[in-house]
């Protein structure tokens, strides 16, 4: 028995607000289970989207976990999904088709594990890289990565790309919606227990200032490995659900100007969703997958009006557009992003009391970290 | 016809050192000319400005559109369609450090360059949504000047009068940001800013003038260079022109250089070059390297960022680190 | 046994000898103060004792283990707990937050386990929460519990890190100015939790102070540097009527300290022999902590068991 904790008696104290009207938010959530889990059953497009924006909030969280928690900038993000979806689709294309259960099993884990490696070697040089630098450095490293190893025609499959067949249980577009889903929990899961414990506490300590998190204890060298590793690992996932998803894997998607554009649109959804909150940041993931030039969304909504032949010839300047433009909003307007909108709502839906005016401590601002000096 | 010259000369060219040798500082001129405007910000605000490739894709496309006359625009002369994109690039430039910057004056150097990220990003997609030939190029000098292009030839390798041009350009400027820097008034007090802006306040400078005023001038720069880079046989309007692959490599060379070093990124930027056009080459005198691949240039300019980021952050010619 | 013993402790930056043959000494339950003049190199002590610099010469031994070379955070999850003289905490989390962060090394279980989510890192994390709340009590914050501490008064953040500091569960607690930005009030207030605190837990602490009374009230033993060097020690009324130490802190001129020594381009090996010596002080400490060590013998504190009652 320690002494500490015997003199040190815990208090009790209950700083929840009571469960009497949980019912009531459980009743407020079901339209938003309703829809996350009926909408992509209305077609074949709609499930098709739908995966996307799974895949999207994979690659939000995975954003979140290294620029939100660890506070390391990453302008290369679009190397790891690359990777995990050269990864999957290869271990997968045996040309066999449709795939077996298995052989897609390994393959997703495939692509966390060889992202995660990939992330972790990134780590290493962000030990003694800070700050400006090291952005340019991962801005670097992800065109010269998916330069280098995207285009090695032995991986890449050349033109026709590696084939990245289906298993057969989900040949319909819903079915694979509902694994591209369970992906995406699985990742939501990881974020909040790794924001829950002391990993996620060590993280953002880190985060604030080295010194400080290192006077608590926290192995700062090795945290930072584990927070790139772990955001590796979660990005090369959703690589991997991608290559599915697409049922190919094609270099050109994350090589030269697309790569380059891609990763800009990851470092957008973390900043747009508030660094450093979940809530905020699966929303904005879902939100740009939606006006993402590869969903239909937008085009529909362009065939409403008269503008779908300008919308068809300039999706991908339109989706810039608006990403940038949210972009500079946040950052120069709402630094909390949309996370700090939201969050009044999602407290009450954890069972809190509602306030307006409540902070995280998330956001942009997480950036500048704190001056404490040894 | 440069094209067919050049086509021409990759088949007959016998593979040595000479190629890449001339490649490199071609190249190598672009790289210093977006670093110079690089150097220039992180020398004065202290970071970095990843909107600086569009600074010169807007000033080549303007000067384009002016001088082609596109849709319902007056057709320019070349000179006066030049001045109008150089106008423009300072133009977008002075927009960004009143409306990203200026807001965000005491927050963290990394959330302004995530502004400056947002900057680009905007721009290559308005860029996109005007009307006007995409695919098309500047003028080059000779076709300005209406004479007959200048090709000379080294041991049968083309040396185009646009790449001499450039590198004349880089030279002049490099030469012109160093003196202004040190010897004028306005130099010296930017230079004071970016070291202490309070102490910079306390003896009269504005800090905000100063601000504007060294974005106003990397607008100037970017111009330049994209109206000298938006020629043929590789150069074009295109939307995120310079931003996609330029940008990267003209920030290595400014590290490089000594980010703080404006001859450092004339320094930087030919290195880079060269490195770059060397390691891509089939060279035949490194032994064993003969086959070329896409990624192999890229994969030099990352190695040589993170040698010089870890063993020598100071750069080849910079003060501090 | 000797807590921290600090030997021929030197550091240089560039040409200043920040610290020089610093030898100093804490036993178990005392509580020993680092005074001096600004600039003095108190916290540059401090940091070299912590691990944050590492010293150009000389040894650190935390009980009886040469210590010199071990990284910050292994020294924190050996029981050196510290304070910033600036407030180190984590500036975007709230109170309970940051006592939670600072119980990083006691968590009891591993990153892995975290990630993947067992049952039993949540159970933990209840006992942590728990154990954080006590300590909120304890220093009478338990109101700010759930505040983000960006904008709470200086005196409550440093209260609050010392919170953090006991947190980390340590046996040695080095406080680096802890009353600055309180008031005289707070300040005896504060020294009396200090006592408290050593009584109760067990503690034993190095504190930097400028605050005379406070020293006076809780220190058994105080060091006093000027210019990297010691000036004198001794028990704090010793201390305090010390001439030099008079004449240092009213700005008088210091000896021959003043004049920069020059850096020898290659360091005279340390003599090792003097180094296996045991530092001596040159006076006994106040007679109290003995004393109290003899009234109420404190078990040594190791990270909890798995299990602790609640
Ligand atoms: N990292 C460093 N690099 C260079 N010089 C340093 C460094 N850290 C401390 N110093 C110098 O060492 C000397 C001692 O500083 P230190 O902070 O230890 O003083 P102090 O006794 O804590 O003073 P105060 O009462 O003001 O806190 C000062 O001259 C300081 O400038
Ligand atoms: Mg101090």
């Amino acid at each position: 028995m320690a002494a500490g904790t015997q003199i040190l008696a815990p208090v009790a104290g209950e700083h929840r607000v009571g469960r009497t009207y949980l019912w009531v938010r459980f009743v407020a959530a079901a339209p938003l289970v309703a829809l996350v889990l009926l909408l992509p059953l209305h077609s074949d497009v709609y499930g098709h989207v739908s995966a996307y924006a799974a895949i999207f909030v994979m690659v939000g969280l995975s954003m979140n976990v290294l620029t939100g928690y660890t506070g390391q900038i990453s302008l290369g993000h679009q190397a790891f999904v690359g990777l995990g979806a050269l990864t999957a689709a290869n271990v997968v294309s045996t040309g066999v088709r449709p795939a077996d259960g298995f052989s897609f099993a390994i393959g997703m884990v495939c692509a966390a594990a060889a992202s995660g490696a990939a992330a972790l070697l990134l780590g290493a040089v962000a030990l003694r890289i800070r700050g400006l630098y090291l952005a340019l450095v991962t801005l670097v490293f992800g065109s010269v990565f998916a330069d280098a190893v995207f285009t090695l025609p032995s991986l890449n499959g050349q033109d026709a790309g590696v084939p990245a067949y289906r298993p057969s249980f989900m040949a319909t577009e819903y079915r694979f919606y509902l694994f591209a889903l369970a992906m995406a929990l699985i990742c939501a899961y990881v974020d909040v227990c790794v924001r829950r414990t002391k990993v996620g506490r060590g993280l953002v300590a880190l985060r604030d200032n080295e010194l400080v998190a290192s006077a608590f204890g926290v192995n700062v060298l090795g945290y930072k490995l584990l927070g790139f590793t772990i955001s590796g690992a979660m990005a090369g996932l959703a690589g991997g659900v991608f290559a599915f998803w697409e049922q190919a894997f094609s270099d050109k998607d994350f090589t030269a100007i697309a790569g380059f554009n891609l990763a800009l649109t990851f470092v957008v959804v973390a900043v747009v969703g508030g660094l450093g909150n979940r809530g905020g940041v699966i929303a904005a993931s879902v939100f740009f997958a939606l006006v993402s030039p590869l969903s239909p969304f937008l085009e529909w909504f362009a065939r409403q009006t008269h503008w779908a032949t300008y919308y068809g010839n300039n999706k991908f300047y339109i989706s810039n557009v608006i990403g940038a433009v949210l972009l500079l909003q946040t950052v120069i307007l709402n630094p909390g992003g949309l996370g700090q909108v939201i969050r009044p709502f999602a407290r009450w839906f954890g069972g809190h009391k509602f306030n307006l005016h409540d902070s995280d401590g998330g956001g942009v601002g997480t950036m500048e970290g704190s001056s404490v000096r040894a | 016809m440069h094209d067919a010259l050049l086509a021409g000369s990759q088949f007959s060219g016998q593979i040595n050192f000479l190629s890449p040798l001339i490649n490199g500082i071609a190249n190598g001129a672009a790289y210093g000319l977006l670093g110079l405007g690089l150097v220039l910000l992180y020398k004065s605000n202290r970071i970095f400005n990843f909107a600086q490739g569009e600074f010169a894709t807007v000033g080549a496309i303007v000067t384009y559109v002016f001088y082609a006359g596109t849709g319902v625009l007056p057709k320019l002369p070349f000179f006066l369609a030049a001045v109008l994109g150089l106008l423009g690039s300072v133009g977008i430039a002075l927009l960004t450090e009143r409306l990203v910057i200026r807001p965000m004056f005491n927050r963290a150097k990394v959330i302004l360059v995530v502004g400056t990220v947002g900057v680009a990003l905007l721009l290559i997609g308005v860029e996109g949504l005007l009307p006007y030939p995409k695919t098309q190029s500047l003028p080059t000098i000779s076709d300005v000047l209406k004479v007959q292009p200048f090709i000379g030839r080294i041991d049968n390798v083309p040396v185009l009068d646009q790449d001499i041009a450039k590198l004349a350009m880089l030279v002049v400027l490099a030469v012109g940001a160093f003196v202004f820097f040190r010897y004028t008034h306005t130099g010296t007090a930017i230079l004071a800013v970016s070291q202490d802006a309070t102490a910079a306040r306390v003896v009269g400078i504005s800090v905000e003038r100063i601000s504007l005023i060294s974005w106003g001038i990397a607008g100037l720069l970017g111009g330049v260079a994209g109206i000298l880079l938006a020629v043929p046989p590789t150069g074009s309007v295109t939307p995120g022109a310079f931003t996609g692959t330029t940008l990267t490599v003209s920030f290595a060379a400014a590290v490089l250089g000594g980010m703080t070093s404006l001859p450092g990124a004339f320094v930087g930027g030919l290195s880079l070059g060269l490195i770059e056009a060397f390691a891509s080459a089939d060279a035949e005198f490194v032994p064993g390297l003969n086959h070329v691949h896409s990624g192999q240039a890229e994969l030099a300019v990352f190695l040589v960022l993170l040698l010089v980021l870890l063993v020598r952050p100071r750069g080849l010619l910079g003060q501090e680190a | 046994m000797s807590v921290l013993e600090v030997r021929d402790l030197t550091i240089r930056f560039g040409g200043l000898t920040a610290i020089d043959g610093l030898n100093l000494r804490v036993d178990e339950w005392e509580i020993v103060g680092l005074m001096g003049p600004n600039g003095a190199g108190k916290t540059t002590a401090f940091n070299c004792i912590t691990g944050f610099y590492k010293p150009t010469r000389g040894r650190v031994y935390y009980q009886d283990r040469d210590v010199t070379k071990v990284p910050p955070h292994r020294k924190a999850a050996l029981g050196i707990g510290r304070t910033f003289q600036n407030v180190g905490m984590v500036k975007s989390e709230t109170a309970l937050e940051n006592l939670l962060t600072a119980q990083h090394t006691r968590a009891g279980y591993g990153a892995p386990q975290a990630i993947v989510g067992l049952g039993t890192v949540r159970q933990r994390e209840k006992e942590l929460t728990a154990h954080a709340e006590a300590i909120l009590d304890l220093l009478g914050l338990a109101d700010i519990r759930d505040r983000r501490i960006g904008g709470l008064p200086y005196g409550t953040l440093k209260l609050l890190e010392l919170g953090c500091a006991l947190a980390t569960d340590p046996q040695l607690l080095l406080l680096d100015e802890p009353s600055s930005g309180m008031g005289p009030e707070e300040s005896d207030e504060l020294g009396e939790r200090l006592l408290n605190l050593r009584q109760e837990l067990g503690v034993t602490m190095l504190l930097i102070e400028h605050h005379v009374p406070l020293v006076t009230a809780v220190c058994d033993y105080v060091y006093v540097l000027n210019f990297g060097k010691l000036l004198a020690e001794g028990d704090p009324d010793h201390v305090r009527n010390h001439p030099e130490v008079v004449a240092a802190y009213l700005g008088g001129e210091a000896p021959e300290a003043l004049a920069q020594t020059e850096t020898p381009d290659d360091e005279p090996p340390a003599d090792e022999a003097a180094l296996a010596k045991p530092v001596k002080r040159t006076s006994a400490p106040r007679k109290t902590a003995q004393a109290k060590k003899a009234t109420k013998a404190a078990p040594r504190r190791r990270p909890p068991a798995k299990k602790e009652a609640s």
